[in-house]
């Protein structure tokens, strides 16, 4: 058993907030995504040329 | 694809508008409700209004073709068995295909939730898109838990253990036994998939049938078709 527990331990690396327990790879991964979802908002879409000219008609 | 000026997609005449069929018949009324559920032009569309011009737009279609690399990869993986994807290099190639697909899947799902969230994307009678779309969620959430057992491994069994003492806890135990292998695979690669499947289709149905929601305080311009929630008749 405490071999067991011996081994857990040394899997991954954990954050701790009081109760809240996460691993480093699950909290980068939801920060990634939320750098994505602010890109995804201000970064612009790139246009066609077509679409510039149709716009201005 | 291209963005055009802020109008709504062009179509000829408004489903709603068209005549109802003859009640008698359930061939008419299903080439009725086949051929008017989605506006004429509408189930391909070429053309967008402009403010669909935003990467924050993509991530739904994201979504659709990461559960189409997910559904395919699992596939593959029901024909070659746990034997042949934990020992054989195409079959590891297979497994982390579907895993990484999956981590995908789940991650610009949840940025396309966040994005219409933000959006109060259930504006303009899109109320049913909204709902359908958060029960996808959650059946996808039940088809991933199910999927743990499939690593037929020591990481397998301690999830198993610890998601039957989760169930038992409240009382779901005496209907489903997590670590019954057979009960997991099954609900994993067939009911809950389909499920996905069948929600995640209407789900599309109804972004096509109600066109995108545009961006909170646009004034649409005259001549523009009102999107057919708005439409539809109360009776």
């Amino acid at each position: 058993m405490a071999n067991t527990l011996i081994l857990a331990e040394g899997a991954g690396h954990y954050l701790d907030f009081g109760i809240f327990h996460i691993s480093v790879t699950n909290a980068l991964i939801m920060g990634a995504m939320i750098v994505l979802f602010v890109l995804a908002v201000v970064i612009p879409f790139p246009h066609h040329k077509a679409d510039d000219d149709s716009d201005s008609r | 694809m291209s963005a055009v000026a802020d109008t709504a997609p062009a179509r000829a005449v408004p489903a709603a508008s068209a005549p109802s069929p003859d009640r008698t018949s359930w061939t008419a009324w299903a080439r009725y409700r086949i051929t008017h559920t989605v506006p004429e032009g509408q189930w391909l569309p070429d053309r967008q209004p402009s403010y669909v011009a935003s990467w924050i737009y993509v991530f739904g279609m994201a979504t659709l073709v990461s559960l189409f690399i997910v559904i395919g990869s699992g596939v593959v993986l029901a024909l070659g068995g746990s034997e042949w994807w934990h020992t054989s290099g195409v079959g590891h190639f297979f497994n982390s295909t579907h895993l990484w697909s999956v981590e995908i899947f789940f991650a610009v799902m949840a940025i396309h939730l966040w994005g219409k969230f933000w959006m109060a994307a259930w504006r303009g009678g899109r109320s049913l898109t909204w709902m359908t779309g958060m029960i996808a969620l959650l059946a996808a959430v039940g088809t991933g838990f199910t999927g743990y057992l499939s690593q037929t491994n020591f990481d397998a069994q301690w999830i198993g253990a610890q998601a039957k003492d989760g169930l038992n806890s409240v009382g779901l135990g005496a209907w489903f036994n997590a670590l019954n292998p057979a009960a997991a695979l099954t609900l994993h690669i067939v009911v809950l998939p389909l499920a996905v499947g069948v929600i995640v289709i209407m789900h599309v149905i109804l972004v096509r049938r109600h066109g995108v929601v545009p961006p909170i305080g646009a004034v649409p311009l005259i001549g523009a078709v009102p999107p057919i929630g708005a439409q539809e008749p109360t009776s």
